[in-house]
């Protein structure tokens, strides 16, 4: 369980955001939203650790603390193949993937034919999805996700939303940050809405999409 | 956090020497520096060899500011910096696979950069080499590891670069000095208090830049903005 307590955010004299309490489950998603400049791409970055909050507390619990991000960063170096990518991720996090299992990976994410091509000769698309192997390599207990489908097709975003409900049923802490609900999004279990500098919505989805927040939110 | 600096390390050549323009701009820097040297000698004349011995170092080091700007501005693109934040292993090991990777490249330009200063500067490798290499190797070493510190400084930031050079070669002096005093000898200038004391200056800042990087790394690259 990933669970955040009062947590505030300053950027040099101007507030992110304050009090936010909340508490995200394993083997959930939960799904961030906010308009432009609300602070969930700060909020990300501080449930990940990358960015220490102003004040408030991170916890994890019931987790190795195996943590994998997913936003506009791809974390690619364009002059690796992308096959070279992928087995420097695996020896920096020391895991035991072989190179078979990382052929497959590649599979999953579509981009097998291209395991040994330069990633800097991938569309922003490709990129995406082999950031998207990368975490999937790394099988996190908790996946952070910032606006994920940023230049992914209808066929990448499919991918995207199967794996995250691969990675829900593997008992794995889903948030997913973004601007609104697309149609093909994952399913949420949970929402956390910032707005004005705080939690303005934190329930279970079903609630959250019965008129008017809807209306309000997520138009 | 072995494996963590190997992959670094690997990641890192395979990049610079493989993928890149390598080290063509740091080697074309020193060069050019043993080259105006060259010029300010009449004909038949040649430098004293303290003077070739600090012309040598100074190409060094000019060389090692652009490999560690080099190095650390891979991780810049896509901001791979932040997965390595991520990273289970103590962020130690990217100072580490850096450094490592610094003094590979480094010791490659020297090869380039000893011949050109014997060649261009008029000297001859007459004196003891077994102080030499040892300085060659204390010398590199610590300004990798003061090199790699202040590279994490420098990422990315074009004001925060031009730090880079001003922070480093102050600190970096007494390894010059050491670097300089031993490696008039090779080039055969007579030192009767000999390499010892050298040797010991070197193997001291060694130490404090090695420690310096291992309690000051976590602070320059951790994910703080």
């Amino acid at each position: 369980m990933l669970e955040l307590e009062r947590v505030a955010h300053v950027y040099g004299h101007t507030p992110v955001f304050r009090d936010i309490s909340c508490r995200a489950a394993g083997g959930s998603i939960t799904l961030l939203l906010g308009g432009n400049g609300a602070g969930k791409s700060t909020l990300l970055r501080i449930m990940a650790g990358l960015t220490r909050p102003s004040s408030g507390a991170v916890r994890f619990s019931g987790t190795s603390g195996k943590i994998g991000h997913l936003g506009h960063s791809t974390f690619v170096y364009p002059a690796l193949t992308a096959l070279e990518n992928l087995t420097f991720w695996r020896d920096a996090h020391g895991l035991a993937e072989t190179g078979d299992g990382m052929l497959k990976i590649l599979d999953r994410v579509g981009l097998a034919a291209r395991a040994h091509d330069r990633a800097g000769t991938f569309s922003r698309g490709m990129a995406q999805r082999l950031s998207l192997a990368r975490v999937l390599l790394l099988e996190p207990d908790v996946l952070l996700l910032d606006e994920p489908d940023t230049g992914l097709d209808a066929a990448s975003r499919a991918l995207l939303r199967k794996e995250l409900l691969e990675a829900r049923g593997r008992g794995a802490c889903v948030v997913l940050a973004g601007h609104g609900v697309a149609r093909d999004a994952p399913p949420a279990d949970r929402i956390l809405l910032l707005e004005r500098g705080g939690l303005a919505y934190d329930g279970p989805a079903s609630s959250f999409f019965s008129p008017p927040a809807e209306r309000a939110c997520c138009a | 956090m072995l494996r963590m600096t190997l992959a670094v390390l690997r990641k890192d050549m395979t990049l610079t020497l493989l993928r890149s323009s390598g080290l063509a701009q740091a080697l074309l820097l020193g060069l050019l520096l043993v080259f105006v040297f060259s010029l300010s000698q009449g004909a038949g004349e040649s430098l004293s060899a303290r003077n070739a011995a600090a012309v040598f170092w100074l190409s060094s080091a000019f060389c090692q500011v652009l490999i560690f700007n080099q190095l650390y501005a891979l991780e810049e693109t896509n901001d791979s910096r932040l997965g390595l934040i991520l990273c289970p292993a103590p962020i130690q090991a990217v100072w580490l696979g850096k450094a490592i990777a610094g003094v590979a490249l480094l010791l490659l330009a020297q090869c380039v950069f000893l011949p050109a200063t014997v060649v261009f500067l008029g000297q001859d490798l007459a004196g003891p080499l077994r102080p030499a290499l040892a300085i060659l190797f204390l010398t590199d070493t610590g300004m990798c590891a003061l090199g790699s510190l202040l590279g994490a400084l420098a990422q990315g930031q074009t004001t925060r670069e031009s730090l880079l050079g001003v922070v480093l070669f102050p600190l970096l002096t007494p390894l010059l000095l050491a670097g300089t005093g031993i490696g008039a000898q090779a080039f055969g200038d007579a030192d009767p208090d000999g390499p010892g004391a050298w040797l010991g200056l070197a193997a001291a800042f060694d130490a404090i830049f090695l420690a310096a990087g291992l309690l000051l790394f976590a602070f320059l690259y951790g994910g703080e903005e």
